[in-house]
């Protein structure tokens, strides 16, 4: 008698010998068998099948196995059983992603809720890009990735970001938008043709349109590289017109009057686009990860601006006053400009100290050390990617060939990152083993970047036209133009990641003492870095493409390596017992120094990991010592490119507590009142290189853990 | 002397980064004192010559620069406690070029005695008064509660 056979989904059907004789006859046609008869081993297995009444599918192809194996047939059960098993994985993907879909309609996923803190899940546009996120990943994990690729980042070995969107969708990481290309040549952007701004208040405005636009096309962060001084112009119209207006009307100080008009122009025109940006939805479903950078500019008119986005920050949003959590601002800091107190724009530099003893932003950026570091000045990326230095050559009208250093209008092309703690786990503690193992697993990585630059290299410039048509790029591709050159010769990045630095070196050398007290360790760490470093340094002799090292923030990343390594190798002391993994090269946020020893520990390695970097420190409320703040910057500036510092600024709105709410595993509370609603508390914290507000949006759970760890600095 | 706790890089308590040290030792007994183990003569550690000499070498630093020591407590015009006080400064004045001293008292600067009056001539910035519990703001600068006064002396 022929047993049923119980199908995967349920359903019940007669057994079908002529099911298994196609597959074997696949199978044998891949290694070219024509030994095989097929009809012998579907023979054999119905006979094995035959006593049952009923059999699931897993049981016939174990037998299906079992009878090759006995024949004789061991090439033939390989590629049966890889046959299989890729299937199995195309099937359990197939209920993941009906998994996923459901965990989005019933808001059970939190992880995918909570991945990334500038999303809101719960509403319509972003739960639709979250729809789209999802698909997009399933089928690039399904079709387009290599597989080992595919194998590695669900192993946790390495983490392919931005799944999401990339490469399913050709899209690229992050970007500094040539504002001042588009301004002075004009842009189309949907149905409108845009001339050069004639005010402050509508560059700013067009601003806004074109970071929107922008962050729709890209996934990562969109940065203005000196908006003080690409603005400026604009500032000079205004004055120019208000001038025109005071000498039609007779009034007499017309100087004073066009100067207050445009002051108060200028305060207006940036009041504007910092609640644009924090209000604007872009087609990702977020709010925009916008960064300005800003602070060299010495004319009044850039002084001006420089003011202008300074005391609009300090001012707060709403009638609460609550803390902006965009754009980032990143303040650069330079001797002769702004260090010293005799330097023309010290006050700004003052300016600046208040209001991030005030609202945590701006971060800086110390210029010598930039440059020293990166090649040249110039803005991060979003929040830590740096650029390095870039010549443009084009031939001029008398046949000379010019060349030009160049940042705005490049971008980096996405990033993978590497597993360092989990190869340290497998090589336990030898550090050949280890070595070896992360030749093999950069090898796999130089493979998955790979990926990201083919992606972009057959696209037409038409699927992003505000990037490759109308500017943004600094290009003006035609619609049928491929863009594959945009990322060239260096002009985009692209970038290896890694995370968790120092728990690799405790996984390697043992947690007895902390690598802040050990020299050796120290060391090692370095060297760890320097092999990544090597090997982006021989991708980009190779390629011709501008491999970068970068310090990955992990949002979501510090939880979900450490996560997957705990399955597989348990909780081990030092590596894998917080629960999260530390950021890139940082120091272990629960060692207790002070920045100024903190700065020392770190200041190394960012000219190793060049692609990407930020330090910071964690203080007390600072809003009475701005001096002492002063003294923490001053110190960085020949020490640390990029220096942020985290202040208590979180408010109670019940009670009216400004500080610390305390951070516990169920969420922030205010330590005063015990409140937490969300509704009735302003909490900010940093999640990666950007500010977060975790009592709306709670951050995942390694991150919450790593945030309840950290200590401060004084 | 005791001392409670020092802080070799500090900027909470006084303008600038500083050092800082909290001796033990205070009879005001305020209600809703955020120091209540520094109380006692005996509590903490003794102030010994060793760690005199690491103030002085800490406001000396020229890698963290210093821009003066800060005495709090307990409270450092204690009785008990001035004559260790009043040296320590006088070091500080002699070897540290520059640095100032600020300090915290629970007495008030009108109602000092002689011997307190010396130390007070060698600080910079003296906050004095009791904390008072119902006029404490979190808000003040350099000042648990709105009694107490800030003299720039």
């Amino acid at each position: 008698m022929k047993p049923v056979v119980i199908k995967r989904d349920g359903s019940q059907v007669p057994f079908d010998g002529s099911r298994i004789k196609a597959a074997i006859s696949k199978a044998a046609l891949v290694i070219k068998d024509n030994k095989i008869q097929p009809d012998l081993i579907v023979k054999e297995v119905s006979k094995s099948l035959s006593m049952l009444e009923e059999v699931d599918i897993h049981h016939i192809q174990d037998a299906v196995e079992a009878s090759l194996m006995k024949n004789g047939h061991i090439e033939l059960a390989r590629i049966y059983i890889e046959y299989r098993h890729d299937r199995d994985i195309a099937r359990e993907r197939k209920s993941q992603l009906n998994h996923e879909i459901n965990g989005l309609i019933e808001q059970s996923n939190a992880s995918l809720l909570n991945e990334n803190a500038n999303k809101d899940g719960k509403v319509i546009p972003t739960q639709r890009d979250l729809l789209a996120g999802i698909i997009a990943k399933h089928y690039a994990k399904s079709y387009m990735l290599p597989r080992e690729v595919v194998q590695a980042h669900d192993r946790g070995e390495i983490h392919y970001h931005d799944l999401d969107y990339a490469p399913f969708f050709p899209m690229f990481n992050c970007m500094l938008i040539d504002i001042k290309g588009m301004f002075t040549q004009g842009f189309k952007m949907g149905n409108a043709e845009i001339e050069e701004p004639k005010s402050i208040s509508t560059a700013t405005a067009v601003t806004a349109q074109i970071i929107a636009q922008v962050a729709s096309h890209i996934y990562g962060g969109t940065t203005i590289n000196a908006i003080d001084t690409i603005l400026a112009p604009y500032v000079t119209k205004s004055f120019e017109k208000h001038l025109l207006t005071a000498k039609q009307w007779g009034i007499e100080d017309a100087h004073a009057y066009a100067t207050q008009q445009t002051e108060i122009e200028c305060y207006n025109a940036f009041q504007s686009l910092e609640y644009e940006v924090n209000t604007l939805h872009t087609a990702n479903g977020q709010t925009p990860f916008v960064t300005f950078g800003f602070g060299l500019g010495v004319d009044w008119q850039s002084r001006l601006i420089q003011r202008a986005i300074l005391k609009n920050r300090i001012a707060g949003l709403g009638k609460n006053r609550k803390t902006a959590i965009f754009p980032k601002l990143v303040f650069a800091i330079k001797d002769g400009i702004n260090l010293k107190e005799d330097d023309q724009n010290y006050d700004i530099k003052q300016l600046a100290l208040r209001c991030a003893s005030k609202r945590m932003y701006p971060d800086i950026l110390n210029y010598d050390k930039v440059v020293e570091v990166t090649g040249s000045f110039k803005t991060p990326m979003g929040c830590r990617s740096f650029l390095d230095r870039y010549q443009q050559t084009s031939v001029t009208d008398d046949g000379e060939i010019d060349s030009e250093l160049i940042h705005d209008g490049r971008g980096n092309l996405g990033v993978v990152s590497i597993n360092l703690p989990r190869i340290a786990l497998q090589a336990k503690g030898e550090q050949k083993v280890f070595d070896e193992l992360l030749a093999e697993r950069l090898h796999l990585l130089k493979k998955a970047l790979d990926t990201r630059i083919e992606r972009l290299s057959d696209v037409k410039a038409s699927v992003a036209p505000i990037l490759y048509m109308e500017g943004a790029c600094g290009v003006r591709l035609k619609a049928d133009d491929c863009v594959a050159d945009v990322f060239k010769h260096g002009r985009a990045s692209i970038s290896l990641g890694y995370i968790g630095l120092h728990e690799t070196v405790n996984a390697l050398f043992g947690h007895d003492q902390h690598i802040f007290d050990n020299e050796v360790k120290q060391q090692k760490s370095q060297q760890i870095l320097q092999v990544l470093k090597q090997a982006v340094q021989d991708w980009s002799t190779q390629s011709g493409y501008a491999f970068s090292l970068y310090s990955t923030p992990s949002e979501n990343l510090c939880d979900r390596f450490c996560r997957l390594d705990t399955k597989e190798f348990g909780v081990i002391s030092g590596v894998t017992d917080k629960g999260y993994y530390t950021n890139s090269f940082h120091l272990d946020v629960e060692k207790s120094v002070n920045p100024y020893d903190k700065i020392d520990f770190e200041m190394v390695y960012p000219a190793i990991s060049n692609g990407g970097f930020i330090c910071y420190g964690e203080y007390p409320n600072m809003q009475h010592n701005l001096k002492a703040l002063e003294n923490v910057w001053d110190y960085s500036y020949n020490r640390v490119p990029y220096y942020g510092t985290n202040t208590p600024i979180d408010e109670c709105y019940e009670c009216g507590f400004t500080g610390e709410f305390d951070c516990t595993s169920k969420g922030f509370v205010c330590p005063s009142c015990g409140n937490s609603d969300p509704e009735k508390v302003a909490v900010t914290r940093r999640v990666c290189g950007y500010l977060g507000s975790p009592d709306a949006r709670p951050f995942n759970q390694g991150k919450q853990e790593e945030v309840k760890r950290r200590v401060k600095h004084l | 002397m005791h001392y409670s706790k020092y802080y070799p890089v500090d900027v909470v308590n006084g303008e600038g980064t500083r050092c800082t040290l909290f001796v033990s030792g205070c009879v005001h007994q305020c209600k809703g004192c955020y120091n209540q183990s520094t109380w006692s003569l005996t509590a903490g550690q003794l102030f010994t010559e060793q760690l005199e000499q690491q103030i002085i070498d800490d406001l000396n630093d020229q890698r963290i620069v210093k821009q003066g020591l800060t005495l709090s407590g307990g409270d450092p015009l204690h009785p008990a406690n001035v004559d260790q006080v009043l040296a320590l400064l006088k070091r500080v004045k002699r070897e540290c070029e520059g640095k100032d001293i600020w300090m915290w008292t629970g007495y008030l600067l009108a109602e000092l005695n002689v011997k307190q009056k010396q130390v007070i001539e060698l600080v910079d910035v003296l906050i004095d008064g009791k904390f008072e519990k119902d006029l404490a703001d979190p808000s003040l600068a350099w000042r648990g509660s709105s009694n107490q006064v800030i003299h720039y002396l």
